[in-house]
């Protein structure tokens, strides 16, 4: 907007052109002079990303992927009747106190979000589970009865899979919706395949562990100590081929080639892609009303 | 300007007179009622024409003069013109008819200002519209109507299929029919009565009377006296203050025996009051309901007649209880094979079981109960029995409340599953809605995003798997134990449907329209009787009886109507759904 006679009249006209409509301008209507597109903005806030911060980041879904394996191989273990429920059961306590024991040592800064659940509501909400729990695994223990194997297979397995992808990798800690009933309901459907009742209730709590509580740890770890991150994600990658391969050697494979892919084939393709990226923008884009509700809320 | 003269027919070969009738308001036209003979004085016929106004309000008047000539009895057409000038009016007609010839002659006299008249040149031919304008003359077409229908019929304003009994139209063809119906103390005077005067009309042959009739005149004075005295015997029994209690007037409600019973007393009332009917309508009504309950009492007499011969009764009675065993036993059987593998489905076993076992248990207590009953069935059903000499509808009504009694376990099934099914699905719908992390928003009746609790998530995911696989299940018992039901629904349905027909079905207003249909007239139709030149235009006017189907509509009985309360769409989604359908609603009447 705005006519500067530093623009310069066209050769052939007097008055110089000026960016407006609501003249009448002896330039014909698609008339653009040499200051077309100087408002042109090219791979605005693009990032450079590098190479092994990329990788680091990408630990937290192999180590995902993992932990689902790790899940499948203790199933298979209970349903072969290899891993006895009362092992399960005490490991998976064992487990949850040291777990717990590292949360709370693990405490933030002062001035960090608003009020840190007291100790009492924790027993509460475990009183709760497991009671819950133990009380309906009878019920859970004969919904499945009437379903084919392949059936409960294949729900599983789709569950399992909207588990993955919709898991909040960006923050982990308060969990997604869906992304924890669908693991709960995968372990639900495989948990009623189990000989007894025990059983049930016995990997029901293990489930619990791993996708409800182990991610909140996760993510305390990766904010309050930082170092130790990488390490545990390789560990528990470990963990999941070596448990799977016990089982399944071609499953293990499989798993260690994802696995691959996702912490050094997709961090290099991200990066080398990067170089390809044209974005425009400019005055021609719609508004972006940059809102954030997340900081009423919590 | 045409004037329309409307002529009845018995009048046609009547002496020469004076013409009594009425000038329509409004219109250019009269109606003439009867023809007063030579010899009469004038006095009198104005004192009988004041006394006959007196008693209704109909306006009579001396139209004008009727001479048909015979022989020596020429020279009246100067005594007739001097009649004029005793009977003031605004106009005088002087009608006068050959022998031997159809088309009568008429002339016109009108009075000017200074109460002289003048006399008009009548047409020779029919006038046509276009030339009214040149030629300011009265043009005069004679309608024949004939006396007694006219008389008896009632003309029904039907608009486009729509009657309005209240739309007082005020077309002249009404007000003729009014003129008519209201004249009815002129037709009294017959030619057998020895009065000063002389009259002829549709009656003056002698008055035609039923012996029937009258003595049922006479009777129907003490039969409604007799009949109101029962109804308050009746009343006062009804209002004794422990049938007030709640469960009684709930049981009431729900008996279609008692809703009979209050339905015929309103009936009784309406008959027995004292008033006689004054509207048409009114009197209609008392008719349809008169017949419709002697229809009902023959044929209950005539089932009680069928019933009670041969000891039928006894026998009947003495099938009901295996008959209600033998459902139970099927309802028995019904229930093992869902308990096992129905059709091949896969159910739930342990619920399955839980589910059977509960049914079974109700039908065993069912069972017992009817046993416990049947030492009294009989006696019970044979005093029942001879209720039905109040009316078929009243034995068709037991009939679908013995039903209801007899499928009672079924209703309760039907209940218990729905109520089941009802729990899962709308456990499962907002399960699912915590499933994806979503709510329901009451306020904006909205599905909006949520943050869950751990534990509200994890309990949620529990119940919805277990409500998930338990659906099968229970949607298989809801869908048995509702086609049972809707069964005896539609049974039932059947029987009211059919009482509510005897009930509202117009037998008095059909009969009439079959055999006296000129008394149901929807409008009249003409026919030209004459068309001679040289003489005036004579037409017939004939009643055009109303349709059947207009017939029905206008006089059906109002009734608690028995009508579907949803549409099928509405049906089907509350069955999907599992809330417990009423496919029958009862309207509550209200009488005018």
């Amino acid at each position: 907007m705005g006519a500067d006679s530093g623009a310069g009249a066209a050769p052939g006209h007097s008055v110089p052109w000026r960016k407006v409509l609501w003249e009448h301008q002896p330039y014909p209507d698609n008339y653009v002079d040499q200051r077309f597109l100087e408002e042109l903005r090219r791979n605005e806030g693009i990032r450079q990303y590098r190479y092994w911060p990329v990788v680091r980041e990408a630990g937290l879904v192999a180590q995902q992927l993992s932990c689902v394996a790790l899940f499948i191989t203790i199933w298979l273990y209970m349903e072969q009747s290899l891993l006895s429920p009362t092992t399960l059961l005490w490991t998976s306590l064992l487990s949850a106190f040291l777990g717990y024991g590292l949360y709370q040592a693990l405490r933030p800064g002062v001035g960090s979000s608003c009020q840190p659940r007291t100790r009492l509501a924790d027993l509460q909400s475990a009183t709760i589970f497991l009671s819950f729990t133990f009380g309906f695994s009878p019920v859970l223990k004969t919904l499945t009865e009437s379903v084919s194997t392949d059936t409960v297979y294949a729900m599983s397995a789709v569950m399992l899979l909207a588990h993955l992808v919709s898991f909040p990798y960006a923050q982990p800690s308060p969990p997604g919706s869906l992304s924890l009933n669908a693991a709960l309901f995968a372990s639900v459907c495989l948990a009623s395949r189990l000989p007894g009742a025990l059983h049930t209730f016995a990997m029901l709590s293990c489930a619990l562990l791993m996708f409800a509580l182990w991610p909140c740890l996760l993510h305390r770890i990766k904010e309050c100590a930082p170092g130790h991150f990488p390490g545990v994600c390789v560990s528990v990658c470990v963990g999941g081929v070596g448990g799977l391969g016990s089982q399944w050697l071609g499953g293990a494979v499989l798993l260690a080639l994802a696995l691959g892919s996702v912490i050094l084939l997709c961090p290099l393709l991200l990066v080398r892609l990067q170089r390809h990226k044209d974005t425009i923008q400019g005055p021609w884009d719609e508004a972006e009303i940059h809102e954030d509700l997340i900081h009423f809320i919590h | 300007m045409v004037l329309k003269i409307f002529y009845p027919q018995c009048c046609n070969r009547a002496d020469s007179g004076l013409l009594v009738g009425r000038w329509i308001p409004g219109h250019d036209s009269a109606v003439v009622l009867a023809v007063i003979h030579y010899p009469f004085i004038p006095s009198q016929v104005k004192q009988y024409l004041n006394q006959i106004q007196c008693e209704n309000q109909g306006q009579l008047s001396v139209l004008g003069c009727w001479s048909m000539p015979k022989d020596g009895q020429e020279g009246m057409e100067s005594f007739l013109r001097d009649l004029s000038t005793i009977f003031p009016q605004g106009r005088w007609l002087q009608l006068s008819r050959q022998i031997g010839k159809i088309g009568f002659t008429c002339q016109v006299l009108h009075r000017d200002q200074n109460g002289k008249l003048i006399q008009n040149e009548r047409k020779e031919e029919e006038e046509e519209e276009g030339a009214t304008e040149l030629r300011d003359e009265d043009t005069v077409v004679f309608v024949h109507y004939e006396q007694r229908k006219v008389m008896l019929s009632q003309l029904h304003p039907v608009d486009n299929g729509v009657y309005h009994p209240q739309a007082v139209p005020s077309f002249e063809v009404w007000q003729v029919f009014q003129t008519v119906a209201q004249s009815e103390p002129l037709f009294f005077l017959d030619k057998y009565d020895e009065g000063p005067l002389k009259l002829t009309h549709w009656q003056s042959e002698g008055r035609e009377a039923s012996i029937i009739v009258e003595l049922l005149k006479q009777v129907s004075t003490p039969l409604c006296l007799f009949v109101t005295w029962l109804l308050h015997l009746w009343t006062w029994f009804c209002s004794i203050r422990i049938l007030h209690v709640r469960p009684v007037t709930f049981l009431s409600a729900k008996l279609s025996t008692c809703v009979q019973l209050q339905y015929r007393t309103e009936h009784m009332r309406i008959l027995s009051s004292h008033q006689r009917a004054t509207t048409h309508t009114h009197f209609m009504r008392k008719a349809n309901i008169l017949t419709s309950f002697l229809v009902d009492v023959a044929l209950g007499l005539l089932l009680i007649y069928c019933l009670y011969r041969e000891n039928r009764i006894g026998r009947l009675a003495n099938t009901l209880v295996p008959a209600a065993d033998h459902v139970a036993k099927e309802l028995e059987d019904l229930l093992q094979w869902l308990m096992g593998a129905p059709a091949g489905l896969k159910m739930n076993r342990a619920l399955d079981q839980v589910l059977g076992r509960f049914f079974l248990y109700h039908i065993h207590l069912w069972i017992g109960y009817i046993h416990l009953m049947s030492p009294f069935i009989e006696m019970i059903l044979w005093y029942v029995g001879l209720s039905a000499c109040l009316g078929l509808t009243f034995a068709l009504s037991l009939l679908s409340d013995t039903v209801a009694l007899l499928t009672f376990h079924i209703y309760c099934f039907y209940v218990y599953g729905a109520r089941l099914y009802c729990l899962t699905v709308y456990g499962l719908s907002s399960l699912w809605r915590l499933f994806r992390g979503k709510k329901w928003n009451v306020l904006r009746q909205r599905v909006d995003s949520c943050f869950y609790d751990l534990d509200q998530l994890f309990i949620g995911t529990l119940l919805f798997t277990i409500q998930l696989f338990l659906l099968p299940t229970m949607a298989l018992y809801y869908l048995v134990f509702t086609l049972l039901r809707l069964v005896v629904v539609l049974f039932q349905g059947l029987l009211h449907l059919s009482v509510d027909f005897i009930n509202t079905f117009p037998l008095f207003a059909i009969g009439l329209r079959t055999f006296r249909p000129y008394r149901l007239a929807e409008g009249v139709k003409f026919q030209v009787l004459c068309e001679e030149p040289g003489t005036p235009l004579h037409l017939m006017m004939e009643i055009n009886p109303l349709k059947s189907i207009m017939v029905m509509q206008i006089y059906r009985t109002p009734t608690y109507n028995c009508y579907p309360k949803d549409s099928w769409g509405g049906l089907i989604k509350k069955l999907f759904v599992g809330e417990l359908v009423y496919p029958w609603r009862h309207k509550v009447t209200k009488y005018d």
